[in-house]
C-alpha cells in the first residue's frame, strides 16, 4: 500500500484539483515491480504502427482490386443486355468482345492477388518480428528498433535515399516502410513543385476514407488551383472553375470559398492583407503539411515521427538537475549540449524513492550492496569499499576528499 | 502479449482474401462460360440466320446471367472478407496502444540538433555511408574530427573480428601514456591474447620470439601474468590441459573489443554507449507510464504542456541511473543543495528540513521515525553521495 499512499501525495502536491486518485492509480502501476520481460511485453504495445500501416496498404489493394473486378462484371453484364436489346447482327462481335474483356479481366485479377499475397506476407513478417523478442536477443532486438525508428524518421523528412541506404544495409525492408512513402513522395514532390494534380489523384483514391474523417484537403487544393489562376489573371477560367470545383464545398465551407472568391477583385498584387497571404508561396508549404498529417491518418501513424516521440519520452524520465552539472558522466546523453537543448522544454523526472549510484563503480547501492558512509559524510558502495580495502590492507581513502580511514570506521547508511 | 490472437485475426483475414479472390475468378468463369455457350449457339445455327434467333439467344442469356447475379455473389464474399477485415483492425487496436503520441509536447525543436545527433550516431555504430547519405539529403555539415577517430576505431574492430590484433596493439602502444593512467592493461591484454594465438597456430619458437620482443617490456609492470604466460609454452600441443587454459577462451576476443572500444570513446570525451540509443531505450521504458499518464491529465491538457515536472515516477532500469537521487522518506522532497540528506546517529538517512521539523528548529530531540533512536540535530551528519 505504500505506493499508492506516495502517489497521493504527489498528486496533492502537483496540484490540489488534479484527480488525484486516478494519478494515484497510474503512479500505483508504474511502480509496479516490473522484470525485463513484462517490461518488453509494455514495450511491444508501443508497436500499434508497426502491424496498422502494412495492413492498411493490403486492405487497400484487397479494395481495389475487388473494386475493378465489380465494375468490370458490371460492365460486362450490362454490355449483354445492351446486346440483346438492340444488337442484332453484331451480337457475336460484341460477346466475343465481352469474352475477351473478361479474359483481360482475369489476367488483372491473378496480378492483383500476387501483390494481396506479398502484402499478407509483409503483414506476417510483421508479427513474427514481434514475436521474436525474447530476453535472450533483447540488445540485438532492441538495435533493429533503433533502426527502424530512424528509417520512419528518414522517410517522414523525405530523405528517401538515406532511408533506403539504411534499410538495405541492415537488411530490414519487410520492417520498414518504404513503399507506402513511395505513394506519398509522389505528391509531395508534385506539391513542391506546385502541381497538384498528384493530389488530387490521390484524394480520388482515398476518397471514401477523406470522407469518412470529414477531410478538407480536396477543397484546399482546389482553392490553390483557383488562385494560381487568379494569379495568372485568367479570370473567365478562374470563374468556371469555381463553379465546376468549389461550389460543392459551399455547404460545408463557405466562409473559406467567399474569402477565396474576392481575390477576383483584389488581384495578386494586392496588399490587403487578408488576400495577399492566399499568394504567397508558404500556401504551398502548408498544402505539404496537410498532405503529411492526412496521410499519416489514413495509415494509422502518428503526425510526429516516432524518433521525436520516444526520444521525448526518454529524455524526460532521464531529466534530473543534476545532468546539467560539470561533473555530469558522459555516459548519460543529457551530458551532451545537443541532447540538452532538446530537453530544455520538457519537465523534470520525478523520483519516489532514493536512487542511489555508487561514485567510483557507478553502481546502484541498493540492499544488495548498500551504501557506507566514510567518518566525513562521502558515500560509496560497499563492493568499492571492499575491493579498496582488500588491494590497501583495510585502508580506504575518499577518491573526492583524499581522506585516509580505516574500513572498520565506516557506517552503514539505511536509506529506505 | 496475445500475439496468438492477433495471428489467428490475421491468418482469417488472409484466409477470406483467398476465399475472395477465388470467388471472384469463379464467378467470371461463370459469367464467361455462358457468353461463351451463347456464342456457339448462334454460331450454330446453320444456314440463314434470323435476328430472332439471335434475339432469342440473347434472351436466354442474359435471364442466364440474372440467374447468376455475379454482382451478388461478388459482394457476398467481399461481405465476409471485410468483416474480418475490421475485426483484426479492432484486434490490433484492442492489444496495441493506438496513439503513442497522447504524451507528446508539441514543442518546436531545430532539426538540425536531431540530424547532428543522428549522423553522430552512425559514425559511431559504422554506418558511414548511411551518415554521408544523410549529410547530403539533409545538407548538414560533416563533422569530419568525430567522423576521422570513429573509422579509425571501426577499422580496429574490424580487424580483429578478422583475427588481426596489428591495428589495436599499435593504437595501444599510442595511447601507453593515457592507459597508464586509467590504470588499463589493455595493451598486455592485447599482447598476452596475441601471443596466446602464436602459441595455438605457430611454434614455440615464433611464441619465444614474440614473448621476447614484445612482453619483456612490459615485465616491471605485470611480472605475474608473463611468468604465467612462459608456463604455458611447456603445454605446446596439450593446451587444453595447460593450467592456464582459460587464456585460450574464445570470448576474449569479444571482451577485449569491448574494453578497447570503451578506452576509446572515453579517451574521444564520449560515452561507451550511443547517447541515442540510450536516450531512445529509455523512452521505450518511459513512454507507457508516460501515455497512462497523459490519458489521467487528458481533461488537463494545458497542465500536461506546461508543467515543470512530471508529477510520478517513470522508473527506468538500472542502465539509465546516471545520478543519485536522494528522496526523503519523510518529506518525500528530492535532496538538493539547500535540502541535503542527513544522516540520524541510528543510520537512517531523512533530509535536513525534515529533521528541523522533527526537532521543532532543533530546539528538542527527537525519535527517528525508522526506529525507536533518540537523536539531536548536532548528532546528525550531512552525507554526500
Amino acid at each position: 500500500m505504500e505506493t499508492l499512499a506516495n502517489g497521493n501525495n504527489t498528486a496533492a502536491a502537483a496540484g490540489p484539483t488534479t484527480a488525484a486518485a486516478a494519478i494515484a492509480a497510474a503512479a500505483a502501476a508504474a511502480a509496479a515491480p516490473s522484470s525485463k520481460l513484462s517490461q518488453l511485453a509494455e514495450s511491444l504495445k508501443l508497436e500499434h504502427q508497426f502491424l496498422r500501416v502494412p495492413f492498411e496498404n493490403y486492405k487497400k489493394t484487397i479494395r481495389a482490386n475487388h473494386r475493378i473486378v465489380e465494375k468490370e462484371v458490371s460492365a460486362v453484364v450490362s454490355g449483354v443486355s445492351d446486346a440483346a436489346d438492340n444488337g442484332e447482327l453484331s451480337a457475336v462481335e460484341q460477346l466475343n468482345s465481352l469474352v475477351s474483356r473478361l479474359q483481360g479481366l482475369k489476367r488483372k485479377l491473378e496480378e492483383g492477388s500476387r501483390t494481396e499475397h506479398l502484402q499478407a506476407q509483409r503483414c506476417r513478417a510483421r508479427l513474427d518480428h514481434l514475436e521474436s523478442a525474447d530476453a535472450d536477443n533483447l540488445s540485438e532486438w532492441s538495435d533493429t528498433r533503433l533502426k527502424r525508428i530512424l528509417v520512419d524518421y528518414m522517410l517522414r523528412m523525405s530523405y528517401y535515399d538515406t532511408a533506403i541506404k539504411l534499410a538495405e544495409s541492415s537488411n530490414i525492408m519487410d520492417l520498414v516502410d518504404i513503399d507506402v512513402f513511395n505513394e506519398a513522395k509522389k505528391v509531395i514532390d508534385a506539391l513542391q513543385n506546385k502541381e497538384v494534380a498528384a493530389a488530387l489523384a490521390w484524394c480520388t483514391d482515398n476518397k471514401s476514407r477523406l470522407k469518412k474523417s470529414k477531410s478538407k484537403f480536396e477543397f484546399q487544393l482546389r482553392l490553390q488551383e483557383f488562385i494560381e489562376l487568379v494569379r495568372a489573371e485568367n479570370n473567365l477560367r478562374a470563374i468556371a472553375y469555381a463553379r465546376k470545383h468549389l461550389a460543392p464545398w459551399g455547404a460545408t465551407h463557405m466562409k473559406e470559398l467567399q474569402r477565396v472568391m474576392a481575390t477576383l477583385a483584389f488581384k495578386s498584387s494586392t496588399d490587403c492583407a487578408t488576400y495577399k497571404v492566399l499568394f504567397e508561396p508558404k500556401q504551398w508549404d502548408y498544402l505539404v503539411d496537410q498532405f503529411r498529417q492526412e496521410f499519416c491518418k489514413i495509415y494509422g501513424m502518428t503526425f510526429e515521427p516516432l524518433l521525436n516521440i520516444y526520444l521525448q519520452a526518454g529524455l524526460s524520465a532521464l531529466k534530473t538537475p543534476f545532468c546539467y552539472e560539470d561533473d555530469c558522466t558522459k555516459e548519460d546523453p543529457l551530458s551532451q549540449e545537443s541532447f540538452r537543448k532538446l530537453a530544455q522544454p520538457l519537465p523534470f523526472s520525478k523520483q519516489h524513492h532514493s536512487k542511489l549510484v555508487c561514485y567510483i563503480t557507478k553502481e546502484l547501492m541498493d540492499t544488495e550492496n548498500p551504501p557506507l558512509v566514510l567518518p566525513n559524510g562521502y558515500v560509496y558502495s560497499t563492493k568499492a569499499l571492499e575491493e579498496m580495502a582488500k588491494k590497501n590492507n583495510g585502508k580506504i581513502t575518499c577518491p573526492r576528499t583524499g581522506l585516509v580511514c580505516n574500513y572498520s570506521e565506516v557506517v552503514k547508511a539505511y536509506i529506505s | 502479449m496475445e500475439l496468438n490472437t492477433i495471428r489467428d485475426a490475421f491468418d482469417r483475414v488472409a484466409k477470406k482474401q483467398k476465399l475472395s479472390t477465388s470467388k471472384s475468378l469463379e464467378v467470371i468463369d461463370q459469367v464467361g462460360q455462358v457468353i461463351e455457350q451463347a456464342l456457339a449457339n448462334i454460331q450454330s445455327i446453320q444456314g440463314p440466320t434470323s435476328p430472332a434467333d439471335h434475339k432469342s439467344i440473347l434472351m436466354e442469356l442474359k435471364t442466364k446471367l440474372n440467374a447468376i447475379s455475379p454482382n451478388n455473389q461478388l459482394e457476398g464474399s467481399q461481405k465476409e472478407l471485410n468483416t474480418n477485415l475490421s475485426k483484426y483492425q479492432k484486434t490490433i487496436e484492442k492489444y496495441f496502444n493506438p496513439d503513442i503520441s497522447k504524451a507528446y509536447r508539441n514543442v518546436d525543436y531545430d532539426p538540425h540538433i536531431l540530424n547532428h545527433i543522428i549522423v553522430s550516431h552512425f559514425y559511431r555504430v559504422g554506418l558511414f555511408d548511411v551518415a554521408d547519405c544523410l549529410i547530403n539529403e539533409a545538407g548538414e555539415p560533416e563533422v569530419v574530427s568525430i567522423k576521422l577517430r570513429f573509422r579509425e576505431l571501426h577499422r580496429i574492430l574490424e580487424a580483429m573480428r578478422a583475427r588481426d590484433l596489428k591495428p589495436a596493439l599499435y593504437w595501444a602502444s599510442t595511447n601507453r601514456e593515457s592507459l597508464n593512467h586509467v590504470g588499463s592493461n589493455l595493451e598486455l591484454k592485447l599482447h598476452r591474447l596475441q601471443f596466446v594465438e602464436i602459441l595455438q597456430s605457430g611454434t614455440q619458437g615464433d611464441a619465444l620470439n614474440y614473448a621476447r620482443t614484445h612482453l619483456s617490456p612490459l615485465a616491471p609492470l605485470h611480472m605475474d601474468e608473463i611468468q604465467k604466460l612462459m608456463g604455458c609454452l611447456l603445454w605446446v600441443g596439450k593446451l587444453d590441459k595447460c593450467p592456464y587454459s582459460e587464456l585460450f577462451s574464445e570470448n576474449h576476443w569479444e571482451k577485449l573489443a569491448e574494453e578497447l572500444t570503451r578506452q576509446f570513446c572515453s579517451f574521444l570525451g564520449q560515452s561507451y554507449k550511443s547517447p541515442l540509443s540510450v536516450a531512445l531505450a529509455a523512452g521505450v521504458e518511459g513512454l507507457p507510464t508516460l501515455i497512462k499518464l497523459a490519458n489521467v491529465m487528458a481533461v488537463k491538457k494545458q497542465e500536461w504542456q506546461a508543467m515543470k515536472q512530471l508529477p510520478v515516477p517513470v522508473d527506468l532500469g538500472k542502465e539509465f541511473q546516471f545520478h543519485s537521487i536522494f528522496v526523503c522518506p519523510v518529506s518525500r522532497e528530492q535532496g538538493s543543495e539547500e535540502n541535503p540528506p542527513m544522516q540520524l546517529p541510528c543510520g537512517h538517512v531523512l533530509c535536513k528540513q525534515s529533521i528541523m521539523k522533527l526537532s521543532k528548529s532543533s530546539t528538542r530531540t527527537f525519535k527517528c521515525p525508522y526506529c525507536p533512536h533518540e537523536a539531536s540535530v548536532a548528532q546528525c551528519k550531512q552525507l554526500y553521495f
